[in-house]
């Protein structure tokens, strides 16, 4: 359409986050229906269920088989295992998913290019596809409550505590998905072993979140990082609305509503900084010519 | 047109190529004995040359180490049992070799365009298997030490090795039988397409659970039991907590030398197997032009 004197043309600052809300929303969704046809049909249905399934349910195995060297299990270590476990799925795929999806365009695909060309943001791209791969996720979490339930995990009483669940699932979703995306701005910045990080900052976070253990066993220090984690209140927020009990130790001392204030600041101070430190990561890779980089990594 | 070759000249020239072509049995032992060193020389002096590859090749199994053993401490279990961890990741770094160093290699050669290279050298997928097998080990001894080590001074672990030479015998027993099971996973892997990442990650987990890596096989029953005769992992990890956990001894499966026997079995089995695999999924892929076919 040409354009005539007197009309100025629509300015679409060129970057990682541009365009209006209904930008990002249409960019998000797109970036979603990419990401499930990507994560969601390397195999036929039943492989991908069957992979969805026994990977979790091995790990919850590994767990369960080294806590019963101490000797016979009760429900409640199982209970407090099977949530954690479970959870962590999800913070698993959540914390990795941008910078895969990242490093994918960029290496795998070598698509990053284009999408960067396109009037999409990387910004909406990247929260897409991460949560997605929370949502199959999700799947294999499902999966690890349902098996705990048939180990004779006592689930509260009358059902989940819906009101908790609905306030807790969505803070920590989003704090994963915040962390994952600054994580994401990070790695693309990297030449070697960029894949490598986001799987060692999981494997860390892991140890440290009171997943599968209670903070008490970890040094004095430590703790302390493990409490300020948003994620260590998320996976216990998460184990007082599906078990209806709290944790054993510190994490079981803190009230739910100071807990549920806890992830809510964390929350939003990682939004507060998380988008500003993607962009920042997105352009400085930009500038350094690493955005469409093959690293053969 | 080019000239053509007739008399004299055509006969040594048909001479010279069955000469060239027809390989006396020692000259092919050489020649394998050459490719076989020559990939296994960046396994080992190239990996030692990329400091970042040491350093993620030992946090992750540090980090995994780290979680059973607070696991197993918030359960207040005998401190044998944080030795037979150590020890358990440090073998572990051994399959998560053979997993993705071994058997997703040749996927991963003909994504990057290398596979093409090994296809077209006169040299045969088998003795680069080789190759990749004997560098890959003597690679992972350095991190499995390492690991060790780290292991003992962050959690104060002892053992008790009565028998040097047995625990020597074991560990190359086991090693020898999983890279062996490597070869067999590289012509897997080779015909795999988009999966095969998430067929590496499903011989992780599951694998180390099958395998009684950190709990004995024994508490698996009998699933656990057939582990024992078909997953490496399973025989070589028992036999080394008997060997260097001798608080352990009571929880082994079989004797030691039993264990022994069963990976040497393993060893020659899979080696047989994975080479003709190899060697079919080759005459298979080059008939069919699918060999060098990117997955994705």
């Amino acid at each position: 359409m040409p354009i005539s004197a007197g009309s100025a043309p629509e300015v679409r600052p060129f970057g990682p986050l541009r365009g209006g809300a209904a930008d990002a929303a249409r960019s998000l969704v797109a970036s979603a229906r990419l990401a499930w046809a990507i994560e969601g049909n390397w195999a036929q249905p039943v492989y991908l269920a069957a992979f969805l399934i026994v990977r979790p349910l091995a790990f919850l195995g590994l767990f369960l088989a080294v806590l019963s060297i101490g000797g016979s299990l009760d429900v409640a270590t199982i209970g407090f295992v099977v949530v954690g476990q479970a959870v962590f799925q999800i913070v698993s795929a959540a914390l990795e998913g941008p910078t895969h999806a990242l490093l994918d365009d960029r290496e795998r695909y070598r698509t990053i290019r284009y999408i960067f060309a396109t009037p999409s943001s990387l910004l909406p791209v990247s929260i897409g596809r991460s949560l997605v791969k929370a949502s199959i996720a999700g799947f294999s979490a499902l999966i690890v409550i349902g098996a705990g339930v048939l180990l004779g995990v006592p689930m509260r009483a009358g059902g989940p505590d819906l009101v908790l669940l609905v306030l807790v699932l969505p803070l920590g979703l989003l704090s994963v998905v915040g962390l994952g995306i600054v994580l994401g701005g990070i790695c693309v910045q990297l030449r070697n072993d960029a894949w490598s990080y986001p799987e060692a900052v999981s494997s860390t976070v892991f140890l440290l979140c009171g997943a599968i253990f209670p903070l008490e066993v970890l040094p004095g220090p430590v703790q302390g990082i493990s409490a300020a984690l948003p994620i260590t209140w998320w996976i216990e927020g998460l184990r007082r609305a599906l078990l209806g009990t709290t944790s054993p130790g510190i994490l079981g001392a803190m009230p739910t509503n100071e807990l549920l204030l806890i992830l809510a600041a964390g929350t939003a101070v990682i939004w507060l900084i998380s988008p500003r430190l993607f962009v920042a990561g997105i352009n400085r890779a930009r500038e350094k010519g690493q955005l469409d980089r093959n690293t053969a990594s | 047109m080019g000239s053509s070759v007739v008399g004299a000249e055509a006969t040594a020239l048909i001479s010279r190529i069955h000469e060239e072509t027809s390989w006396s049995l020692g000259r092919r032992v050489r020649h394998a004995f050459v490719s076989v060193v020559a990939r296994a020389y960046p396994r080992v002096i190239g990996a030692a040359r990329e400091p970042s590859w040491l350093f993620f090749d030992l946090v992750f199994p540090i980090l995994g180490m780290c979680s059973i053993v607070f696991l197993l401490r918030s359960r207040g279990v005998d401190e044998a049992w944080i030795a037979s961890t150590i020890l358990a990741t440090a073998l572990l770094s051994f399959w998560i070799s053979v997993v993705w160093m071994m058997g997703a290699q040749f996927h991963w050669e003909r994504d990057s365009g290398n596979l093409l290279l090994y296809i077209t050298a006169p040299v045969g997928l088998g003795a680069i298997a080789l190759g990749m097998a004997i560098g890959g080990a003597l690679g992972v001894v350095i991190r499995a030490v390492i690991i060790t080590v780290a292991g003992v001074l962050l959690f104060g672990a002892k053992y008790q090795v009565a028998d040097p030479f047995l625990l020597a015998l074991v560990i190359l027993a086991g090693v020898a039988a999983m890279y062996s099971l490597g070869v067999c996973l590289s012509s897997v892997f080779l015909i795999s397409g988009r999966e095969a990442d998430h067929l590496g990650s499903l011989l992780n987990e599951p694998m180390q659970l099958l395998g009684g890596v950190y709990a004995p096989v024994r508490s698996m029953g009998t699933v656990g039991v057939v582990a024992l005769g078909i997953l490496p992992l399973a025989p070589a990890i028992d036999a080394l907590r008997q060997v260097a956990v001798p608080q352990l001894a009571q929880t082994g499966i079989l004797p030691v030398g039993v264990e022994l026997v069963i990976l040497l079995v393993m060893t020659i089995v899979f080696g047989v197997i994975g080479r003709m695999l190899l060697a079919h999924i080759e005459r298979v892929g080059r008939a069919g032009g699918k060999l060098l076919a990117r997955a994705d």
